[in-house]
């Protein structure tokens, strides 16, 4: 499978968005919805699946699909071609705060296992598909559920996470103890596991949940600071419409706890 | 001893954290001799490597071993070159297979029984409300016999109030009389209380409420030849009753919505509310119906009350029937097939009844 070589940019500090440069020829899939703005000569073209295959036939492009749709996506991807005799640039954004990080597939061995849900665009050639968690526990503890994407192919993809995105470095033997919900992505040959918190104490006071999520390398491996579900959380817990409380958080410490405590007024 | 080389990724200290691609082939004394792809890496030998399954799901194979404070590691994808991999192993290093066999299998084990628990637990609402409608019969009648009557009379009152909105209600009068004393002899020893209304509506109609209501539609009063024939109808009536059909059919309605709204959350109208509307129609099955013959030609039987009359009054619906039904065939399904158990049964009794009260105005057989 022939891969188009990408170049790109990123843009922004915590709301990024990343500028992808198109040989003539050449095309890049993204996410639906995810795109910001193109230069002339780029066609857009939906197609149904993950673009992919070329010539799969009909149940083929129906599994893809029915694929994407586990996984989160939606049904049709679109394709960005450059039709233009030079190079003509497209740019994709991130839905939420976080940061794009560009995963070379070849470096990584051709196979990244992500987070559903947080592909974002990549070379056209790069298949998504889905991995399903065997393991049971980590499954339903990990924090990332059953379903996790798959992404293959020996081009560059871009993934988006929330808060910041940070690569580790696992060698071999090594294993990191994460919070669930904040593993982002990571080599094949990483385990990804669960592990209990430890002590009763811990596990109902400590504010962690009853397991971590394990990662044992070696391999790569991206963690997110803050999970998109963590975020929403605050924000509803301090929206006045969903029963928050609008109190300013920078109002005086006593002043803060005991409206806290007492209720304030204003809501 | 090419065929022998498999490959994978090497991992270890000097090499890039996402690893490099590597050959690799087995060495007779159970090392592992590394042929890395990149020249400047040369020919690595591990001594005494542990084998163990890794990665996600624990598909690839993790070949591990320490060089001095360093750990190495190769990792084999799953596929031709793990199959190469454990094929080419020499015998010490096989055993350690069986157990990354055994490891896995277990894996697959116990997802498949995750599966099967996960699909089972979604389907178990699905599952009740079948096993619900395959006995409902029987539940509902385990929980109508745990009603006290006093309940049921409760109940009736509601309906009757109900009905009391919709048309006039008679509680005295000649022809209620006349309706009392032939219900008093169908329902000697009945643990209700019976009580007989007449409403003044035209439609030829009667219905039986829980709890011993029972209202007679003028309609109907206007339509029956003979006191025997009214006798047949209350029988019918009292049957029902005395059948608590009415009961059955709320619990049985109740209950299956209520499993329904467990299964799928709150369907726009609340549980009560659509069984209080159950409750005033007062529809029976099919099968209700049968029964309620049945006991009802018992009862004339008991009372020692011809059952010629509810023959010829259901003969002479029947024939009705051709023109605009009457509203009675609405909510009691006259079928030709009722008929003729009719007429079968009723031949098979003889004997000396006791001839009823002439009702006013009409004539006894």
């Amino acid at each position: 499978m022939a891969m188009d070589v990408i170049d790109y940019e990123i843009f922004g500090a915590e709301m990024q968005f990343v500028e992808v440069e198109l040989d003539p020829g050449e095309a890049a899939i993204g996410e639906a919805g995810a795109m910001m703005y193109m230069q002339d000569d780029i066609q857009m073209d939906t197609v149904f699946g993950d673009g992919s295959q070329q010539t799969s036939g009909f149940m083929g492009k129906l599994l893809g699909a029915g694929k994407r749709l586990l996984t989160g996506e939606s049904l049709f991807t679109t394709v960005f071609h450059n039709e233009g005799s030079g190079k003509r640039r497209v740019a994709f954004a991130a839905p939420y705060p976080g940061k794009i990080i560009p995963v070379d597939l070849t470096e990584v061995g051709g196979t990244l296992i992500c987070q559903k849900d947080s592909f974002l665009c990549a070379a056209k050639g790069v298949s998504l598909g889905i991995a399903f968690q065997k393991k049971i526990g980590t499954g339903l503890f990990g924090g990332e559920g059953f379903i996790m994407q798959k992404l293959d192919g020996d081009g560059m993809a871009f993934i988006h996470a929330g808060g910041t995105l940070h690569e580790k470095v696992l060698v071999p033997g090594e294993t990191i103890r994460v919070d669930t919900g904040c593993v982002v992505a990571f080599q094949p040959s990483v385990d990804f596991d669960i592990k209990y918190v430890g002590k009763i104490k811990s596990a109902i006071f400590g504010g962690e949940g009853l397991f971590f999520a394990t990662l044992s390398g070696p391999g790569k491996v991206w963690l997110q600071s803050l999970p998109l579900s963590r975020l929403a959380n605050r924000i509803i817990m301090s929206a006045p419409a969903a029963g928050g409380r609008s109190a300013d958080q920078s109002s005086l410490l006593g002043a803060g706890v005991l409206g806290g405590i007492l209720g304030s007024s204003d809501d | 001893m090419t065929d022998s080389v498999f490959t994978g990724r090497l991992f270890g200290p000097g090499i890039a954290g996402a690893g490099v691609a590597a050959g690799a082939a087995w060495e007779l004394t159970g090392g592992l001799r590394i042929l890395p792809l990149d020249p400047g890496l040369g020919i690595l030998n591990a001594e005494q490597p542990s084998v163990t399954s890794g990665g996600f799901n624990a598909g690839g194979l993790r070949i591990a071993w320490q060089d001095g404070d360093a750990s190495w590691a190769f990792i084999v994808d799953a596929g031709d070159e793990q199959a190469r991999c454990k094929a080419t192993a020499p015998p010490q290093i096989s055993e350690q297979f069986n157990g990354i066999t055994r490891k896995r299998n277990r894996l697959e084990r116990r997802f498949k029984m995750g599966g099967a628990l996960l699909s089972f637990i979604i389907l178990l609402p699905l599952l009740l409300i079948v096993l619900f409608l395959l006995n409902r019969d029987r539940i509902a009648s385990w929980v109508v016999q745990r009603i006290p009557v006093a309940h049921e009379a409760r109940l009736g009152d509601m309906v009757l109030a109900q009905s009391r909105l919709q048309m006039k209600i008679l509680d005295s009068g000649p022809d209620v009389d006349a309706i009392r004393n032939i219900g008093k002899r169908l329902t000697t020893g009945s643990a209700h209380t019976y009580r007989w209304f007449v409403a003044e509506r035209s439609d030829l109609n009667a219905f039986a409420a829980p709890g011993g209501v029972v209202v007679v539609f003028r309609g109907l009063l206007n339509s029956v030849a003979s006191s025997e024939e009214l006798a047949g109808v209350l029988a019918h009536e009292v049957a029902h009753a005395e059948l608590r059909h009415s009961l059955v059919g709320m619990v049985k309605g109740l209950g299956l919505r209520a499993a329904v709204s467990m299964t799928f959350g709150d369907l726009s109208d609340s549980v009560f509310t659509d069984g209080a509307t159950r409750l005033t129609e007062l529809r029976f099955s099919r099968d209700a119906e049968r029964e309620a013959d049945a006991e009802g030609l018992r009862l004339l039987m008991a009372a020692r009350i011809s059952p010629e009359g509810m023959l010829r009054f259901y003969e002479r619906l029947a024939s009705e029937k051709r023109g605009s039904p009457p509203a009675i065939l609405s909510t009691h399904p006259a079928s030709g097939e009722r008929l003729d158990w009719l007429r079968n049964e009723v031949t098979k009794f003889s004997g000396s009844w006791q001839p009823l009260q002439v009702y006013p105005g009409k004539g006894t057989n």
